[in-house]
C-alpha cells in the first residue's frame, strides 16, 4: 500500500473514530449485551446472575401482560399503518396542485409532526377526557345531525337535478362537476337555513357526554378503547410526515404521463389508479416500511399516558420492555428477551412486507 | 389536473371551462382549509382550554371571561392598583382597590348588600400546596359595602332591579418603616343574600359557587397576564422545587436548551467529520461498516437501552444531563446527511487543497466545512428539534431527578402530579409553553423542516 494511501486511511480513521466509538458502545456492544442478558436472570438490583437458557422466552410467552403487549403491538401496527398510509396519500394528492399559497398549507399541516410527543400527548389526554373536546365535538355533530343530513341530502339532490338537466341539454358533465357542485352547495345552505329559520329542521339538545375513552374497559375489533385513542393520536401526528414524503414522490412523477393518459381519455380517478399509484410504488414502499417500524416500536405516547389509562389496556411491546426494567425488581433478563422478540418481530414484518406487500420496484 | 377538462368528447365552450376551473380551485382551497382545521383545530381548542378556569367545563364555550377585552382592561387596571404591576398584579402595601358588584334583585325582595371576604387560599393541588406563600387575607382591609345605584330591569319574565354595590380593598401601610410583604394574589369571595342573582362585577369572577350565590376570584388584582394567562403564570409560580424554591419549569427549559445545544454541537463536529470520511476518504471496510449501520438502524432502541442504562450507571452518569448527552452522541442519520452532502460537492476543490500540501484536518476545517453551511444548517435544526422533543432517553437516564428533567419529561411529571387532581389548566399551559421554542424555530426555518423530511427520506 502506498504511504499516501495509508496516511489517508489513518486520517479517515481519526475522523470517524468518535462516531465509531459511540456506535461500538451504544449500539453494537449494547445489542450484543442484550442478547446475552436475555439468556440470564439478571436484575437491576443484583450484580450476580446465572445463565438460564431459554427460560426467559418460555416465561414471556406464558405471561399474560406480555401476550397482551404483543397482541396490542401487532394490532396497532396493522391498523395505524393501513389508515395513515391511505390518509397521507389522500392528503398529498389534494396538496399536489399548482395553486397559490400551497406552500403555506403544506407548512401548516406539518405542525403536528414537529411538536414534541410529550406536549401533544398531554393535549390529547385532555381531548379524550369525558368532557374533553372530542366528546364535545361528537356531541355537537350528533345534536346537529338533522341539520347536517338535511344539508347533505339537499346538496346531493340539487347536484343530481343539475347534472341531469345538463345531460339532457347534451353536455357530458361528470356527476362531480365542480361548478355545478358550487351551485348545489349554495342552494343546500340557503334551503337548510330557511328550513332552520322556519323551525322545521332544528338541532337536538346536546346531552352531557357519557362515553369514556381512556378508562373504558371495552374493546373494539380486538383492541381496547384506550388503545384506539392512541391509534387516533398516532395517526394524527404521523400523517404530516408521511404526507410530505408522498408529496415529494408525487412531484417527481413526470407531467407528460398524465397528459398522455388524459389524451387516452382517462378520468382523474383512472389517472390516479393507473398513473399515480404505480409510479409511487417506491415511495409507498418507504412509507409503509417506516410506518411499520415506527408503530411497532411506539413508546412515547403509551408512557406519557401513564396512569390516565389502565396499563393493561394500552401496553405495547416497547413499553413492556421499559416497564420490566424500571418497575419492581427490574428484571433485565426478561426485558432483554422481550426486546429481542420485538427486534425479531420488526425484521420479520419488514421482510414480509418486502416480499409479499408493496415492493420497492416500480412497474 | 385542469388538463383532463380540455379533452371532452364534445367541444364545450370556453366560458364553461373557465367557470369549471375556478370552481375546482374553490373546492380544492375548501378542502385544504378543512384539512388545516383538522391539523390545527385541536391545538386551537386546547389553547382556549388552557386559558379557562376549568378546561373540562361542559358545555364547551368559545367565549369566556378570559377572552373578553373588557376583563383585560379591568385586570390591567386592578393589577396597577394592587401592586403597581399591570402585567402580573399582586397586593402590595399602600394598595387601594375599588371594586363594584351588581346584582339582580327580583321584585318584592329588599336589596341587601353582599358579604365581602378576603379568604386565605393556598395555591391549588400538586407542588404549589407545599409552599407557605404570603396570604393577602392577613393584611387586607375591606371597607363597608355601599350601594351605588339602582335601576329597574327584567330578566326573562321576572321584573326587578339591578343594584350595584361598591367597596374598597386596601393594604394599609401602618408604619412606613415596617417591611410589609407583598402578596402575589388577592383572593376574594363575595356572597350575595338569598334571592339576589349575580350579574356583573368590575372583573368577571373565576368561579360562581353555591348555586351562583358566591362569586369567587383567584385574585382581585391579577394584572393582564395574571388573569388572561392565569394557568401560564401558575406554571412558573406553583411548580417549584420543594428544596430550593426555584421554578421547575424554568430549570427544565434551561436543561432542554443545554442538552439540545450540546447535541447540536457534537453532531456538527463529529457527524460532519464522519460523513466526510465516509464520503471522500480512503478507508478499508467502508462497505461493511455501511451495511452494519443500515442493519443497526432497524434494531429497536428497546433492544439497546438496557445495556446503555447500565453503562451510564457504571459511569455514574444517571440522573445527569451529561449522561443523556453522551448517550445521544452522534446520530447515524446525521452522519448519512453529511455524507450525502459531501458526495455532492465537486472533488476538484479538495484535491487542489491537498496538492497545496495542507493536511486533511486543515483542509476539512478551512475549506470543506465552510462549504457545507447549508447542510450544517439543516443538521442543526433537525438535531435541535429531535433532541428538544426526545422523551425516551430522558425517561431512562433522568428518571427521579426532577431538578435535571428536560421539558418532555417534566410534562410527564406534571401529568402525574396534577393529573389526579384534574388540574388541566396548568398541564395544558405547560404543554403550550414547552412548544414555544420549536414553534419559533419552525416559523423561521420552515423550509428546512419541510424539505428535510422529503429529501432525506427519499434519498436515504
Amino acid at each position: 500500500m502506498p504511504s499516501s494511501k495509508r496516511t489517508e486511511a489513518l486520517y479517515a480513521l481519526l475522523f470517524i473514530s468518535p462516531f465509531l466509538l459511540h456506535l461500538l458502545i451504544f449500539f453494537i456492544f449494547a445489542f450484543v449485551r442484550t442478547i446475552w442478558f436475555s439468556f440470564t436472570d439478571k436484575t437491576t438490583l443484583r450484580d450476580s446472575y446465572n445463565f438460564v437458557g431459554l427460560q426467559n422466552f418460555i416465561n414471556l410467552f406464558g405471561e399474560e401482560r406480555f401476550l397482551l403487549a404483543l397482541q396490542h403491538s401487532i394490532g396497532f401496527m396493522l391498523v395505524v399503518t393501513t389508515i395513515q398510509t391511505f390518509l397521507a396519500l389522500a392528503t398529498a394528492a389534494v396538496l399536489n396542485q399548482r395553486l397559490h399559497g400551497i406552500t403555506f398549507f403544506r407548512t401548516v399541516y406539518y405542525i403536528p409532526s414537529v411538536l414534541s410527543s410529550a406536549a401533544v400527548t398531554v393535549i390529547a389526554i385532555w381531548f379524550f377526557q369525558k368532557t374533553g373536546f372530542l366528546n364535545t365535538f361528537i356531541g355537537w355533530v350528533s345534536a346537529h345531525s338533522p341539520v347536517i343530513l338535511t344539508l347533505v341530502g339537499i346538496f346531493i339532490l340539487a347536484q343530481a337535478v343539475q347534472v341531469g338537466l345538463e345531460r339532457m341539454r347534451g353536455l357530458p358533465v361528470a356527476p362531480t362537476d365542480p361548478a355545478l357542485a358550487t351551485i348545489s352547495l349554495v342552494v343546500a345552505i340557503a334551503l337548510t337555513w330557511l328550513l332552520g329559520a322556519m323551525g322545521l329542521v332544528v338541532p337536538r339538545e346536546a346531552r352531557p357526554p357519557e362515553f369514556t375513552w381512556l378508562t373504558n374497559p371495552d374493546s373494539f375489533l380486538g383492541l381496547p378503547i384506550p388503545l384506539w385513542s392512541i391509534v387516533m393520536l398516532n395517526i394524527f401526528t404521523t400523517i404530516p410526515t408521511l404526507m410530505l414524503i408522498f408529496l415529494a414522490g408525487l412531484q417527481d412523477i413526470p407531467k407528460s404521463l398524465y397528459e398522455a393518459a388524459a389524451i387516452d381519455g382517462a378520468s382523474p380517478l383512472q389517472q390516479f389508479f393507473w398513473v399515480t399509484v404505480p409510479m409511487l410504488r417506491p415511495v409507498t414502499f418507504l412509507v409503509v416500511t417506516l410506518s411499520l417500524i415506527g408503530t411497532l416500536q411506539m413508546f412515547d405516547q403509551v408512557a406519557l399516558m401513564g396512569d390516565s389509562a389502565p396499563l393493561n389496556s394500552i401496553i405495547v411491546m416497547a413499553y413492556y420492555v421499559y416497564n420490566s426494567v424500571f418497575s419492581g425488581e427490574g428484571h433485565i433478563g426478561m426485558a432483554s428477551a422481550a426486546a429481542l422478540v420485538l427486534a425479531v418481530l420488526t425484521f420479520v414484518v419488514v421482510f414480509l412486507q418486502r416480499t409479499f406487500g408493496i415492493s420497492e420496484k416500480a412497474h | 389536473m385542469a388538463t383532463q377538462a380540455m379533452k371532452p368528447r364534445r367541444k364545450l365552450d370556453e366560458r364553461y371551462l373557465a367557470r369549471q376551473r375556478w370552481a375546482r380551485a374553490g373546492w380544492i382551497y375548501g378542502a385544504m382549509l378543512a384539512l388545516g382545521v383538522f391539523f390545527i383545530g385541536p391545538f386551537y381548542v386546547a389553547f382556549l382550554g388552557s386559558l379557562k378556569d376549568n378546561p373540562l367545563e361542559w358545555p364547551f364555550r368559545t367565549t369566556f371571561a378570559q377572552v373578553l377585552p373588557k376583563n383585560w382592561v379591568a385586570a390591567w387596571k386592578l393589577g396597577q392598583q394592587g401592586a403597581g404591576n399591570p402585567w402580573l398584579g399582586g397586593f402590595a402595601p399602600g394598595a387601594n382597590i375599588p371594586f363594584e358588584v351588581s346584582y339582580f334583585v327580583p321584585e318584592g325582595t329588599e336589596p341587601t348588600p353582599p358579604t365581602v371576604t378576603v379568604p386565605e387560599r393556598r395555591a391549588g393541588a400538586g407542588l404549589g400546596a407545599i409552599f407557605d406563600e404570603v396570604q393577602a387575607s392577613r393584611y387586607a382591609q375591606v371597607s363597608p359595602v355601599e350601594e351605588v345605584s339602582r335601576r329597574p330591569a327584567r330578566i326573562g319574565d321576572e321584573a326587578g332591579q339591578v343594584v350595584t354595590y361598591r367597596f374598597t380593598i386596601s393594604y394599609p401601610r401602618s408604619d412606613p418603616a415596617l417591611d410589609l410583604p407583598t402578596a402575589a394574589r388577592l383572593p376574594l369571595d363575595v356572597e350575595a343574600p338569598r334571592g339576589q342573582i349575580f350579574l356583573t362585577a368590575t372583573l368577571d369572577p373565576n368561579r360562581l359557587e353555591r348555586r351562583g350565590r358566591v362569586a369567587s376570584w383567584d385574585s382581585a388584582a391579577p394584572g393582564f397576564f395574571g388573569y388572561t394567562f392565569k394557568n401560564y403564570v401558575r406554571v412558573f409560580r406553583e411548580a417549584r422545587d420543594p428544596n430550593t424554591g426555584s421554578s421547575f419549569f424554568l430549570r427544565w427549559t434551561v436543561n432542554s436548551f443545554f442538552v439540545s445545544l450540546m447535541a447540536v454541537l457534537i453532531n456538527l463536529i463529529f457527524a460532519s467529520l464522519a460523513g466526510y470520511a465516509l464520503a471522500r476518504m480512503y478507508l478499508p471496510g467502508k462497505g461493511l461498516l455501511f451495511a452494519l449501520i443500515i442493519l443497526l438502524m432497524a434494531v429497536p432502541q428497546q433492544a439497546m437501552f438496557i445495556s446503555n442504562y447500565l453503562v451510564l450507571r457504571d459511569l455514574s452518569l444517571l440522573g445527569s444531563l451529561w449522561g443523556m448527552i453522551v448517550w445521544i452522541g452522534i446520530d447515524m442519520a446525521k452522519v448519512f446527511l453529511m455524507k450525502q452532502f459531501f458526495e455532492s460537492i465537486p472533488r476538484e476543490i479538495e484535491e487542489a487543497a491537498l496538492i497545496d500540501g495542507a493536511n486533511p484536518i486543515a483542509t476539512f476545517f478551512r475549506i470543506i466545512l465552510p462549504m457545507a453551511t447549508p447542510a450544517l444548517g439543516a443538521l442543526t435544526i433537525m438535531t435541535f428539534q429531535g433532541i428538544w422533543n426526545e422523551f425516551f432517553k430522558a425517561a431512562v437516564v433522568l428518571s427521579g431527578q426532577q431538578g435535571s428533567y428536560t421539558l418532555p419529561l417534566g410534562l410527564s411529571f406534571f401529568r402525574s402530579a396534577y393529573g389526579a387532581a384534574g388540574d388541566w389548566g396548568l398541564m395544558l399551559a405547560s404543554a403550550f409553553l414547552s412548544m414555544i421554542p420549536i414553534v419559533i424555530l419552525f416559523v423561521v426555518f420552515q423550509r428546512y423542516f419541510v424539505e428535510g423530511v422529503s429529501t432525506s427520506a427519499l434519498k436515504g
